[in-house]
């Protein structure tokens, strides 16, 4: 530990400190309460934000993740007689039980599909509640008990600072231990989605097929997000128990669901500040529509941050002044609106709906990513260079980690394979062997069979009938996670990269793989996640300089100019330490010195003892790097053989040039 | 870098934290939901607070000092409603609130006016719990002008029982706290008379249809339909009995005289009977009056609610006679006073004469409601009899 | 078996409210990907828009389904600007930006405002809407049916079939249809697949708005009477498939018939459930939904 990192936590520990008995200043009960309230909000926004930011999906069932977590507290002190601190650790966990049910079908369904299991289970779960009389007490609710910790008051003598009313020093500890929470989730939240785990879920929202091809699970993470999503919704739940101290089936409704996804939405995805500041606005705006001096205050606020960062953005011409005319105008049109109105109650809920368009239109990021561009902006003129070069020198040589294997046999032999999808034969009847250390290319017109067969081979589709034997064993009813844990790496016809992920994130996806250390590991900092991680970022460097990227490794990879995004693709694949690389037109749309450079990594990767199948249509690539190459035309093979023979085969010409010039050749 | 963020939100939250000076006027709470599907219970009974105040202030306010309502939408949401209340005692400093139509808010909200020794006046929520939320406690700061559930599942269990002498009743009520609650009381007054329902049948706000419920009813054989939801859904009730071409009586709480009843309903809810506190009809002078400035200050020719307007209006009178008595807004005094209240105060659904005492929070008795039925798409009296004469104002018993 | 017929008949006539309204997100997904999260509010506003031109029409002293007919263009032309306006303001910006959940909480917030507006504009209480028909129910054999419930199935239907027709034949439903099967091509042939886009949105909310005439003389009228439609036509329209038109008037009467067969032989308080559970476990077996075409996975 450096003396920077020593200094950065004992910061933290201040902060931590400061904000633990920030309520004790504090006079009035109504603000104890709502700090209470937006900090039991902001854990569950949080975890939500895993399944939301992170992988992409909406669930509009957290409401009743979030019911379970707080009706267990509920069953438990009545039923059972326990109290808050079981609660807290039963809350959890039943309320991720629930979370991996919610899951499953996610097996099969995304987007709007997956928000409407989440929508069903929300409801299935509260009529449970209401109609389980017996153990919820139904819609009569649950009264519970304010909980006393300590009695603080014992210490007066020493401090008399804790002299103060019992009821006041209830509500005073209940906040101090949400708040003990919440830095805690942000703590745990922050360590699982900085590493693999976190990249995993980003990487199956930006490109679920790559993941799958990365080895990374598509279905095992998505569970995994909902389930952590889950326990933080339960252990907030269970926290809202105790702190209203009494639970209906009403308060856990899909409305709750949406203003969850609101305060997401609203503050911004990918950050623990969002949800935080989401939940702020999310608890605190009824109160403000309801007080017309207050929402003026706030709309003046809205105005003058609105005419402040119009302004900036008008010295600095990053848009167009007649776009940033329209917000800068709305913003202080709502002042005046503010100024205008004169009966609020009524019009809260337009208001409302407003102000979440506004968010959508201009603020597509949330308020954080707005504050992040801000800062963003004001950064680029005083420092043009926001990080330090990264030292070349730093950086390994990348070998790949392949075992040696001493036997003649081929890696990949595929035989008799068919591909049918309905009446269509899209490979039929195809037999092709790659031998270990070889570039084999395949080439053929368009709508030959080729990129099937690729994905016949990686597990995207199951072929109709015919085997798949690599490195002697079958690929058959394999998934393609495990195909490409078994060796198998590829890349992709349109090009299928992570996008919102840094260069080197998109090497550590495919870099998943070389982890050993588990979730807890992860979420406490064990030394061994510590060095896997630094491990992987060398090793993941070491690839990007291979292909030559290492420069812009923190760049976002939708960033990346196209010929660019190839290159990483191939980085991202070879992270997976493969004995067969699948390159499915990596020369596709790039420039003539892009080839060239791409030609020699090819080239050096085979080098390195890595065989590639390629699959490409500049034949001056194909021809100069194949050491054999297989033509294919609808679906079946027509030739194979080292490029000289196929060049002069006439059924390949025939097939490129059609049959009425094939004699003319 | 998070927690520093952290602190610069707290620090934020801090600067809001202003604690109001007390102002010259006398802040008084007014919560209830004003949007969303109860709605047309708070807006009429809201209107029927700020007629009252309205006159109050014009005749001088209370103690010299006007009376400032300070107006809250709880949205019918427990949560919302238990901030609300925490707002409107901190933050607002109110002296006394009046208001609460559902049930389960009064339950999530109450508490806080408890522990801050503020006194409640519950105007229409009507769950018999709510009076008695603290049988421990050593004072008890919520009061009610509305007739309970308890109150009203007798009423309504002796006149389907006793009165028309149904002995095969169903019950159908929505899966609400409100209906749920109103189940269990009216079961209980049921077997005090020897009858079990044939069915309990219940259905969510928001259903649109009945059939089932009906069919189900019907199967069992029941003579009568007693309920415990509110307007929406009772007039879905009555359009499925129609549909069905099945007709039996429809007895159930006051919630069957709501404006979406009667209008939806149409022709199908004629005959439908209800504990009333109070029907839209002058059958005093002081009913005459509050009709005529409610229509003139809000318009129409019906109130969308008339029960809970008139206990609203009231509520407002009994609270202000209560801190013109204590002579001081302070929340043990209101409460002193509001349980030994020595003036009269006429009210348009009675005449208060000591409507509370140390024991007992509740302000209208078992003999105050009369019956109401709908005719012709208003609510008249069922028993015209019952207001006949020195009937019309029925004044709770001593003792 | 009397009372299963009942329970039969109640149960398709509701689910053809929910098939109706489940067209409406059909109609959109198709060409977008994208759905109106307001739709409950488009059936609500429609509804009232019709309600009151109804009251109009009946005070100039016109029969009540003569009244009733006269109402219905002008709630297709306001359904048609109402989609319009949830298009422009709610779904094209976050096409334009491919953002997943802009359009979501966009077409929340648009029908928080039209609820809103509703309230204040039509007031918060239910209203009654004048039926065109007698509310006299028939009685076929042991059955019991109002006339307004024919008209509901015979209405919605008659609606699929008018867009089902437009599609086919006309030029511009070809559009449509070619822009739901593949956007970007149907681009590249030169649509102008924003304005088929905002035409779908336009299409759907007419089909919402009519809907919302043919419930309302059943159900009741007012600020409130979209949100648990909208919800369950959603479930429905999952069901049935968002690709496919017909699916959802099946996907809505099995609903339908769930609901109403297990209020009565189980218990009411249930009675949502095995509807979603069906849901459940259509989405895990077969998670186009019903009816639904599978697509092949383009890699």
């Amino acid at each position: 530990m450096n003396r920077a990192d020593a200094s950065r936590i004992a910061l933290l520990a201040v902060g931590a400190l400061a904000v633990l008995v920030l309520p004790f200043f504090i006079t009035s009960p109504y603000y104890i309460h709502l700090i209470t309230t937006i900090a039991i909000y902001s854990i569950l926004v949080m975890g939500l934000d895993v399944v939301f930011g992170y992988t992409g999906e909406v669930s509009i069932g957290h409401a009743a993740l979030w019911g379970i977590g707080a009706y267990t507290a509920g069953v438990f002190y009545i039923k059972l007689g326990l109290g808050l601190l079981p609660s807290l650790i039963a809350g959890p966990i039943i309320a991720g039980a629930f979370g991996a049910l919610l899951a499953l079908p996610a097996l099969r369904v995304t987007g709007p599909y997956l928000a409407m299991v989440t929508l069903a289970f929300g409801t299935i779960v509260q009529i449970l509640i209401n109609e389980m009389d017996f153990l919820t007490n139904g819609a009569r609710g649950i009264p519970l008990t304010k909980l006393l910790f300590i009695d603080l008051r014992n210490y007066t003598d020493w401090f008399p600072f804790f002299s103060m009313p019992i009821a006041r020093m209830r509500e005073l500890e209940y906040c101090v231990l949400v708040l003990a929470f919440l830095l805690l989730s942000i703590l745990v939240i922050n360590r699982i989605l900085a590493s693999r785990y976190g990249r995993a879920f980003e990487a199956l929202r930006d490109s679920p097929i790559a993941a799958d091809c990365m080895g990374v699970s598509v279905y095992r993470y998505k569970v995994l997000a909902f389930v952590i999503s889950a326990v933080f919704a339960g252990l907030s739940g269970a926290l809202f128990s105790y702190s209203e101290v009494y639970l209906a089936p009403n308060n856990f409704s899909f409305e709750k669901s949406i203003e969850f996804l609101l305060a997401v939405t609203l503050g911004g995805r990918k950050s623990r500040l969002g949800p935080i500041i989401g939940a702020i606005v999310v608890v605190y705006l009824p109160n403000l529509l309801a007080d017309i001096e207050l929402f003026r205050g706030a709309a003046l606020t809205v105005a003058v941050i609105g005419v402040v960062a119009g302004v900036i953005t008008a010295v600095r011409r990053t848009h167009s002044i007649r776009r940033m005319l329209v917000p800068v105008a709305l913003c202080v049109g709502f002042y005046v609106f503010s100024i205008a109105l004169d009966k609020i109650t009524d019009y809260r809920a337009a208001i409302y709906g407003v102000m979440i368009l506004f968010v959508v239109y201009y603020l597509p990021d949330g308020i954080v990513g707005f504050l992040k561009q801000m800062r963003a902006q004001v950064r680029s003129r005083t420092q043009q260079t926001s990080r330090p070069p990264l030292s070349e020198l730093s950086v390994a040589e990348w070998t790949p980690r392949i075992e040696a294997v001493q036997t003649n046999k081929a890696l990949l032999e595929v035989s008799q394979v068919l591909m049918q999808f309905g009446g269509l034969r899209a490979l039929d009847q195809v037999d092709l062997t790659v031998q270990r250390g070889t570039i084999h290319g395949l080439i053929g017109p368009n709508g030959s069979g080729k990129s099937t067969f690729i994905n016949v081979l990686t597990g995207i589709y199951q072929p109709t009938a015919g085997q798949v034997l690599f490195c002697g064993h079958s690929l058959e009813g394999l998934k393609s996670p495990a195909i490409a844990l078994s060796g198998l790496a590829r890349t992709f016809q349109n090009v299928q990269l992570f996008g919102e992920l840094s260069l080197i994130d998109n090497v550590l996806v495919g870099l998943h793989h070389s982890y050993r250390s588990g979730l807890f590991a992860v979420a406490f900092r064990s030394p061994r996640s510590v060095r896997e991680e630094a491990e992987a970022h060398a090793r993941a460097m070491s690839l990007l300089h291979f292909v030559g990227l290492a420069e812009s490794a923190n760049e976002e990879a939708r960033n990346l100019p196209y010929g660019k995004q190839r290159l990483l693709e191939i980085a991202r694949a070879l992270a997976l330490d493969p004995q067969l690389l699948l390159l499915d037109e990596p020369a596709a749309g790039l420039t003539a010195s892009d080839i060239v450079e791409l030609v020699a990594i090819i080239g050096k990767i085979r080098d390195k003892g890595v065989s590639i199948i390629l699959i490409e249509h500049h034949m001056d690539v194909v021809m100069g790097l194949s050491d054999t190459i297989t033509v294919l035309d609808f679906g079946q093979k027509i030739a194979e053989g080292v490029p000289a023979e196929v060049r002069n085969n006439p059924r390949v010409i025939e097939a490129y040039l059609g049959g009425a010039s094939a004699s003319a050749l | 870098m998070n927690i520093k963020t952290l602190l610069c939100g707290a620090a934020t939250l801090c600067l809001l934290t202003g604690t109001a000076a007390a102002a010259d006027p006398i802040k008084v709470g007014l919560a209830g939901p004003f949007t969303g599907g109860s709605s047309s219970m708070g807006v009429s009974m809201r209107d029927g607070v700020k007629l009252a105040v309205a006159e109050i202030n014009k005749a001088g306010g209370v103690l010299g000092r006007q009376i400032q309502l300070i107006e809250r939408d709880d949205e019918a949401k427990n949560e919302l409603g238990a901030q609300i209340a925490q707002e409107l005692i901190n933050k607002e400093q109110v002296v006394a609130t009046l208001g609460f139509i559902n049930t389960g808010v009064g339950q999530a909200s109450q508490r806080f006016y408890q522990d801050a020794e503020i006194p409640v006046l519950n105007n229409v929520a009507t769950g018999t719990v709510l009076t008695r939320q603290w049988p421990d406690a050593k004072s008890n700061y919520v009061f009610r002008n509305a007739a309970a559930d308890s109150i009203q599942s007798a009423m309504i269990a002796e006149e389907a029982v006793v009165r028309h002498g149904f002995k095969k009743p169903a019950i159908l009520n929505d899966a609400t706290n409100y209906g749920m609650l109103g189940r269990s009381d009216l079961v209980a007054a049921l077997a005090k008379l020897n009858v079990k329902p044939v069915t309990e049948e219940k259905f969510n706000v928001g259903d649109t249809d009945m059939t089932a419920q009906v069919l189900k009813a019907k199967g069992a054989g029941a003579d009568v339909i007693l309920t415990y939801a509110i307007g929406p859904e009772l007039a879905q009730i009555a359009n499925a009995m129609a549909k069905l071409g099945w007709k039996v009586p429809l007895i159930g709480s006051w919630t069957l005289s709501m404006a979406t009843f009667i209008d939806t309903a149409g022709a199908n809810g004629d005959g439908a009977m209800m504990p009333q506190t109070f029907i839209e009809a002058p059958t005093t002078p002081k009913r005459a009056a509050f009709i005529a400035a409610y229509h003139k200050a809000y318009g129409g020719d019906r109130m969308p609610s008339p029960v809970s307007a008139a206990q609203g209006y009231d509520s407002a009178y009994l609270l202000a006679a209560a801190i013109t008595q204590a002579k001081s807004t302070d929340g043990p005094k209101i409460l002193a006073a509001l349980e030994n209240l020595q003036t009269r105060v006429e009210g348009v659904v009675t005449t208060y004469d000591r409507p509370f005492s140390a024991t007992d929070h509740e302000a209208i008795s078992s003999n105050i409601p009369v019956f109401g039925l709908v005719k012709g798409g208003r609510v008249v009296a069922a028993h015209p009899e019952d207001l006949a004469g020195d009937k019309a104002v029925r004044v709770k018993p001593k003792g | 078996m009397d009372i299963l017929a009942q329970l039969i008949v109640s149960g398709i006539s509701v689910g053809m409210i929910y098939g109706a309204i489940a067209f409406g997100y059909q109609l959109t997904f198709s060409t977008s990907q994208t759905l109106n999260f307001g739709q409950g509010e488009a059936l609500m506003l429609g509804a009232l828009v019709g309600l009151t031109t109804v009251n109009f029409l009946i005070g100039q002293s016109i029969a009540t389904p003569l009244a009733y007919l006269l109402m219905l263009p002008v709630v297709l032309a306001f359904g048609c600007v109402q989609g319009v306006v949830v298009e422009v303001l709610g779904v094209r910006q976050a096409i334009r930006t491919g953002s997943e959940s802009g359009w979501i909480m966009a077409t929340i917030a648009l029908g928080i405002i039209f609820r809103n507006l509703a309230e204040n504009i039509w007031g918060r209480d239910a209203l009654k809407f004048p039926s065109p028909l007698t509310e006299t129910a028939l009685t076929i054999g042991p059955v019991h049916i109002q006339p307004m419930e024919i008209a509901i199935t015979l209405g919605t239907l008659a609606l699929a079939l008018a867009v089902e027709v437009f599609n086919r034949k006309s030029i511009y439903g070809k559009a449509v249809v070619a822009t739901s099967s593949d956007r970007d091509a149907a681009g590249l042939m030169g649509i102008n697949t924003r304005l088929v886009i905002t035409f779908s949105y336009a299409l759907s909310s007419v089909s919402a708005a009519l809907a919302g005439v043919l419930v309302a003389p059943v159900t009741l009228t007012g600020a409130n009477m979209g949100a648990v439609l909208g919800l369950k036509a959603f479930a429905v329209a999952i069901i049935g498939g968002l690709s496919s038109g017909l699916g959802v008037f099946v996907g809505g009467m099995i609903l339908g018939v769930a609901e109403t067969l297990t209020g009565f032989y189980l218990s009411t308080g249930y009675k949502d459930v095995p509807g979603l559970v069906l849901l459940l476990i259509v989405l895990s077996v077969k998670p186009s939904g019903l009816f639904g075409k599978k697509g092949i996975k383009k890699v």
